[in-house]
């Protein structure tokens, strides 16, 4: 089968270098020749450009702090939202903590208030030699092209095969990790549930966000009980422990919801009945009224599409530079955030913060010069109540460990004797952070 | 020619602290402040900073006990007016968190009266000889021979600093990373390589404790 790239040569050859435009002839397909041989239309660049793919908490971060510092890059911001939804924080917004609106962002806003482009279209294919990313709009040039483009469900790692099971599982039981749609449905879930077993799956492998699984399990239950309904919260855990905020998590679980929360650890899944309402593991069975299904995660589809995806990679990530983020033969094309192949915490501060690391290094290259690996961080705030609202937090880093090429965290601070100050604060932290990305 | 030399530095980090005046800033320097509230107000503190205010040696988190009191107000002051970007604190220092500037003048007053660390984590002892001429000639006007400080001024103690938080807020104040820095001291360390950074770093965090 053609691939865009193979129909876009053939198209520019039809086309010729020629100043003359002659239209793309392709009979394979009229609709992505057009897509190929039409360009975006943009401002003219003001300095060298750097077009980004994914407008999550690393693309904006990127997108800002790559236009304000030395030199100025020409910053092009390519996502196919319409708008910004934070995961972060959305457990809180559940359990009504916080509103909609605290969550929702205009990419609008971000544009204009940091003077960057923002172009709502989806990333198809790109032409490294040529520096070219085609979209559904039409094609951009870039000289850096930095993808951010977060992570897909992967089903298939998650005992599951046919694709009418996947669809209902993802329809039915979404995960609430990559759509603010789920997140929608999630909620009226919990404050329609008439009472039974809710199951909650907790996937492993360095799945996005680790605490918010035992977070939500807190917040449903809190909601249960605030409504009075006999419901049992079933976590079924992949790990064998919990992964984050162990004690705290643990306290909670048994002082605060010792008649909601049936916590199943070394859960891994073999199989969901998404019809019966059955998920299967090794050793048991485990029927469900309604549920949460979180599966494994791997990069975004996009990064495979790309043909970047490295085929030994569990979680189908690009192969890139340990420390330099760009990939091992090209050192234009970087891959930044959730889709990384380190294994870093997926989370809102780790990708920004590994954003403002990366903002320096594509400016230390653009100008010939080398900086030091800064590691990112982690800052996660877990609200385990509510009425009133109280929450853990955590701060960690990371260390790189030379033997195993891997890292590890580090200098990693935790508070878990949960308090109202803490939960304050992860809601400061989380404004701050739209401030960051948006406005100021 | 040393009274010469602090006298400069008075002068200019008045100057800078004039620059970078917050309401809250001398709203908390006017306050009477009261010790009690501080020891609650530092309970969330205590979390990172440690009950002693000690901090850690990975340079994580400063060792703060026996700091200057107007100095901590002011980088209070700064962190929470987004003067001084630091985003590991700002939501733990945030006034609907801890309070407004009594709090604030609480909290400095506790902390400063904090005995200070006697053994603060230090470097690999390289270069040591050169640091301390070189502390002597760029940083002692300042900081005092001893790394005292100067309260008045806004100053910062230097004694009883880890060397690793020492070597990592010069490198981002050469940098101007840190924002709220004195600006005679961004010119001062231009010229400074990431070894003598380290070097006088390590040199600060064997200053002697009383």
């Amino acid at each position: 089968m053609a691939t865009l790239k193979d129909i876009s040569r053939r198209s520019f050859l039809a086309s010729g270098a020629a100043a003359v435009a002659i239209p793309a002839v392709s009979l394979a397909a009229p609709i992505l020749a057009g897509i190929t041989t039409r360009a975006l239309g943009l401002p003219a660049a003001k300095g060298p450009r750097a077009v980004i793919v994914g407008g999550g908490w690393a693309g904006l971060t990127l997108a800002k702090h790559l236009r304000s510092g030395k030199p100025e890059f020409d910053v092009v911001l390519v996502e196919r939202s319409r708008i910004f939804h934070s995961f972060p924080l959305s457990n809180l917004w559940l359990a009504n903590e916080v509103s909609l609106s605290f969550l929702s962002h205009s990419y609008i806003d971000a544009a204009r208030n940091h003077d960057y482009v923002y172009v709502n279209t989806t990333a198809l294919d790109a032409d490294r030699e040529r520096r070219r990313l085609y979209t559904s709009h039409g094609y951009v040039d870039y000289d850096y092209l930095i993808l951010a483009p977060g992570i897909d469900y992967d089903y298939e790692r998650t005992g599951l095969e046919d694709p009418e099971a996947i669809r209902e599982v993802s329809y039915r039981y979404p995960g609430g990790f990559v759509s603010m749609s789920e997140i929608v449905a999630i909620k009226r879930k919990i404050w329609d549930f008439s009472g039974g077993v809710f199951a909650l799956t907790v996937p492993n492998d360095n799945y996005r966000c680790m605490a918010a699984p035992y977070e939500r399990a807190c917040m449903a239950a809190s909601i249960f009980k605030k409504r009075g309904v006999k419901a049992k919260v079933l976590l079924l855990d992949m790990n064998n422990a919990i992964t984050v905020k162990r004690n705290g998590f643990t306290r909670a679980f048994e002082e605060l919801f010792p008649e909601y929360i049936d916590y199943q650890s070394s859960s891994e899944i073999a199989s969901i009945d998404p019809f019966n309402r059955v998920i299967a593991t090794d050793f048991d069975e485990y029927p469900f009224d309604d549920a949460i299904i979180y599966p494994k995660i791997r990069a975004s589809r996009l990064i495979e599409n790309l043909g970047l995806m490295n085929p030994d990679a569990p979680q189908k990530t690009a192969t890139i530079d340990t420390f330099k983020y760009h990939l091992l033969d090209n050192d234009r094309v970087y891959v930044i955030g959730d889709a990384r192949s380190q294994a870093f915490s997926k989370s809102g501060n780790t990708a920004k913060t590994e954003a403002l690391y990366i903002a320096r290094l594509i400016a230390a290259h653009a100008t010939g010069r080398e900086i030091p690996w800064e590691g990112p961080q982690t800052m996660c705030f877990s609200a385990v109540r509510l009425e009133p609202l109280e929450a853990m937090s955590l701060i960690a880093n990371y260390k790189y460990n030379e033997e195993t090429d891997a890292f590890a965290f580090d200098k990693v601070h935790v508070i878990e004797n949960w308090n109202e100050q803490i939960a304050t604060a992860g809601k400061v932290w989380a404004t701050e952070m739209y401030r960051d990305m948006f406005y100021a | 020619m040393r009274s010469f030399v602090v006298a400069i530095g008075v002068f200019f980090g008045v100057v800078a602290s004039c620059q970078a005046d917050t309401q809250e800033l001398q709203d908390a320097l006017g306050l009477v402040p009261d010790s009690e509230n501080g020891a609650k107000v530092y309970g969330l503190c205590a979390n990172c900073h440690k009950d002693d205010g000690w901090g850690h040696t990975d340079g994580t988190f400063p060792a703060i006990a026996g700091q200057h009191r107007k100095v901590i107000i002011k980088q209070l002051a700064d962190i929470r007016s987004r003067n001084r970007d630091n985003p590991t604190m700002f939501p733990f220092s945030d006034p609907a968190v801890i309070g407004g500037a009594q709090s604030i003048a609480d909290v400095a007053e506790y902390i400063s009266r904090l005995p200070p660390n006697p053994a603060p984590g230090i470097g690999p002892g390289i270069g040591l000889e050169k640091a301390k001429e070189k502390y002597r000639l760029t940083c002692a006007g300042c900081h005092g021979p001893g790394g005292d400080g100067i309260n008045d001024a806004f100053f910062p103690r230097l004694k009883g600093q880890h060397y690793e938080y020492a070597k990592t807020q010069l490198k981002w104040i050469r940098d101007g990373r840190r924002r709220n820095a004195n600006w005679a001291m961004v010119v001062q360390l231009k010229g400074f390589t990431d070894e003598d950074i380290s070097a006088i770093a390590d040199y600060i965090s064997r200053m002697p404790v009383e």
